[in-house]
């Protein structure tokens, strides 16, 4: 009774949805006010004033960097949040043995071992490529972020640990956060404007792009990594 | 002028941002350490935000555009007289983190008090972001900080029903910005922009109205499971009165107004382009509005846990705010958005007062804690003074904004809605005779009750610092309703004016 209550009650909701949808400007077409108003800027500019040749990287990063600035703080949130609801003072000392908890197939193993260093290199190629290609550091974080996991699995919490040392690993985490700032911060000066990139000088907007994305990429890996970890932990 | 200078509005937020981040590394597992670094970020806060103020009182709303962009290409932060309420989010911040300090030493675990700062510097950062940002999906940005942050800090103390109340609040916390989120994406579809100030522009001239209708039925809803506005209140009453103490006071003062002021920029963007009649919406909020006043009330009358109770008010204040935005004539829209700020200061020093009472006594109901007044005199006069003020009895900060309230009823031609706002004061007034009741005039059951003491400085300072605030709001109460008028009257001048 209450399901089919529930259905119907999505049911009506759909209604004015489906008619909203029906009514809205024909996906695709290029005379809808999506591509025409600001989007069109961005592409036919795009290349040159923003810095960086893949236009999805300069509007994330130049058009509309401070929303990107807010939502690597959204992840480092994330992780603060869930340090926040399952840290305890006990769970730090608990000492885990070296290997993997799960018996592995010795095959999966090396094989794991033997790809590390190419998917580190192809994690670091995403975050710096990202300027002329598709990707960029919330990707080539999360394929790091992936290889410690992998790590953690495989070779057992102690060797990926190794990789984001406890120590630093409070300012890892923060470095999307703290490299907007910073860049921001030298845009301001440079530009006059929070976030501003001195256009008439390519290289060194491109060098401040590269500067964001590698803090987006170890910030991100960190978080995910130390997030895994802590769901570890919980007692 | 030192108020002149234009970075003031971005490091509004990126101090407390910076801040908040960095507290975990700062403190390396120090909570006296971690307290110490939130204090001076959240001071430093308030200090920039106080420049912003001064500057709209002198010069009108002023723009900062990010990167260098103009809007609509970039990012604009638009600080209007409402977002002053960015100025109130960073000093009731200040206090409640300040209250933190003794605080969290009893109720937290040690490893957790440093990403307790942090979630409330974050917390922080958003709210003000939400009030100064001039851009559709930044505002969106900046309320899933506020909820993320705000999720945590209800389920912080580790108690199970905290934990239960949190995923309560992240269902439902999570269900509204997806809500709102579709609105955005509607709007951007129909008007290719995201800038509030050019949305308005452009949506005069879109083709076909239902879209844009639909689009803001979305983002109210969304905005008012966010205000608890009945009968979208239901994870509110656990999440605020579980959550520990400053942090109710924050999401009961703070957080909850972000749907409200959502609703409000939504108004700035959609009231004057004609294109949708909001008189149907206006309609829905009236009667909702005062249906919240009277259930919130009503269900409060029968609490016995003390913070459940102000947790129930909360629903009912908050129900007066959107009576005034459906009333939608002048006085009680000015009422409303005073109000905004009002109760946040009012509904805070409640929250910190009950929250100094049950630490220092280890009791939370109302039937356990009679003769609290003689225990901590000072403690209890200053939970008194708040709850006079939500009252709204003359001279305090509640009178004001609900006598402008009922003023806006009456000029609107509403006055039966004028009297359901004095009936739900008449029944608040009862709530709060009898926690005064009970904590003067009542035998004491407990006799550690009595002699329990009032709380250290660090917390009976941020304490009365907010209730001399509600006496203050009261006595001063032309200074917030002159200040605000210019908005309303922009919000409300004829189309091409």
């Amino acid at each position: 009774m209450k399901k089919a209550l529930i259905i119907a009650l999505l049911a009506v909701a759909a209604i004015p949805l489906l008619a909203a949808m029906a009514s809205m400007p024909r996906f695709g077409s290029p005379e809808q006010p999506a591509y025409t108003h600001v989007a069109s800027r961005y592409l036919q500019k795009g290349a040159e004033e923003a810095g960086a040749d893949n236009v999805v990287t300069g509007v994330i990063l130049n058009y509309r960097g401070f929303d990107t600035n807010g939502e690597v703080t959204v992840i480092f949130t994330a992780c603060a949040a869930t340090a926040a609801v399952l840290v305890t003072s006990g769970s730090r000392k608990k000492e885990k043995p070296g290997e993997a908890t799960v018996p592995l197939s010795p095959v999966v193993g090396y094989v794991v071992r033997l790809l590390a260093p190419f998917i580190a290199l192809f994690a670091f190629y995403v975050v710096l490529f990202g300027e002329v290609s598709p990707g960029g550091g919330f990707q080539g974080g999360t394929i790091f972020a992936a290889l410690i996991i992998i790590l953690s699995v495989v070779a057992g919490r102690n060797v990926a640990e190794r990789v984001l040392p406890a120590r630093v690993r409070p300012w890892l985490q923060i470095a999307g956060p703290l490299s907007f700032i910073a860049v921001g911060t030298l845009g301001a000066v440079l530009t006059g404007s929070y976030l501003g990139f001195p256009h008439a000088r390519g290289l060194l907007a491109t060098a401040m792009l590269m500067g964001i994305e590698l803090g987006i990429g170890i910030g991100g890996a960190t978080v995910f990594a130390s997030i895994f970890w802590r769901l570890g932990d919980e007692p | 002028m030192w108020w002149q200078w234009a970075h003031w509005l971005p490091l509004a937020v990126l101090v407390p941002l910076g801040f908040g981040v960095t507290t975990p590394a700062v403190a390396g597992g120090d909570g006296g350490r971690a307290w110490r670094w939130a204090v001076l970020g959240s001071a430093l806060a308030a200090a920039t935000t106080l420049a912003l103020v001064v500057r709209v009182a002198r010069e009108g709303p002023f723009s900062y555009a990010f990167g260098g962009w103009n809007p609509p290409y970039g990012i604009e932060f638009r600080f209007d007289e409402v977002g002053a309420f960015a100025f109130v989010v960073a000093s009731l911040g200040m206090l409640a983190i300040v209250f933190s300090g003794r605080y969290a030493e009893h109720a937290l675990d040690p490893a957790r008090i440093p990403y307790f700062y942090t979630l409330l510097l974050l917390d922080i950062a958003g709210l003000i972001g939400f009030s100064v940002t001039g851009d559709l999906f930044n505002m969106y940005v900046f309320m899933e900080i506020i909820s993320l942050s705000s999720y945590a800090l209800v389920a912080v103390s580790g108690e199970r029903t905290a934990e239960m109340a949190a995923f309560k609040y992240l269902v439902l916390g999570a269900v509204s910005s997806l809500l709102v989120l579709f609105g955005i994406g509607m709007v951007y579809g129909t008007t290719g922009t995201l800038n509030l100030a050019d949305a308005a522009r452009r949506l005069g001239g879109v083709g076909s109205a239902v879209p844009v209708a639909v689009a803001i039925a979305l983002m109210a809803a969304g905005f008012m499971v966010k205000s608890a506005l009945f009968p979208l209140h239901v994870w509110l009453p656990d999440a605020h009165a579980i959550a520990p103490s400053p942090v109710s006071a924050v999401l009961s003062g703070l957080v909850v107004k972000v749907g409200l002021l959502g609703t409000f920029r939504l108004y700035q963007v959609v009231y004057r382009t004609g294109i949708v009649d909001l008189a149907a919406l206006d309609q829905l909020f009236l009667w909702l509005g005062a249906i919240s006043i009277v259930m919130g009330a009503f269900f409060a009358i029968f609490q016995d846990d003390i913070k459940m109770m102000l947790a129930y008010s909360t629903i009912s204040n908050i129900g007066y705010i959107v009576m005034g935005f459906g009333l939608a004539s002048k006085f009680a829209l000015i009422g409303a958005a005073v109000h905004i700020f009002n109760h946040a200061i009012i509904k805070s020093a409640l929250f910190l007062a009950a929250g100094a009472i049950i630490h220092q006594t280890g009791y939370r109901r109302l039937s356990e804690l009679r003769g609290a007044g003689r225990g901590m005199p000072l403690t209890a006069a200053a939970l008194s003074v708040g709850a006079v003020s939500i009252v709204g009895i003359p001279p305090t900060a509640g009178f004001l904004c609900k006598w402008y309230i009922a003023l806006g009823a009456f000029e609107a031609g509403r006055a039966a809605f004028g009297f359901a706002l004095v009936f739900g004061a008449l029944f608040i007034f009862v709530y709060y005779i009898r926690m005064v009741n009970a904590f003067y005039f009542q035998e004491p059951v407990h006799a550690d009750v009595v002699h329990a003491g009032d709380p250290p400085l660090s917390m009976l300072v941020p304490v009365w610092v907010l209730a001399g605030l509600c006496l203050a709001m009261g006595l001063a109460g032309k200074i917030p309703l002159t200040f605000i008028t210019p908005a309303i009257s922009r919000l409300l001048a004829p189309i091409g004016g």
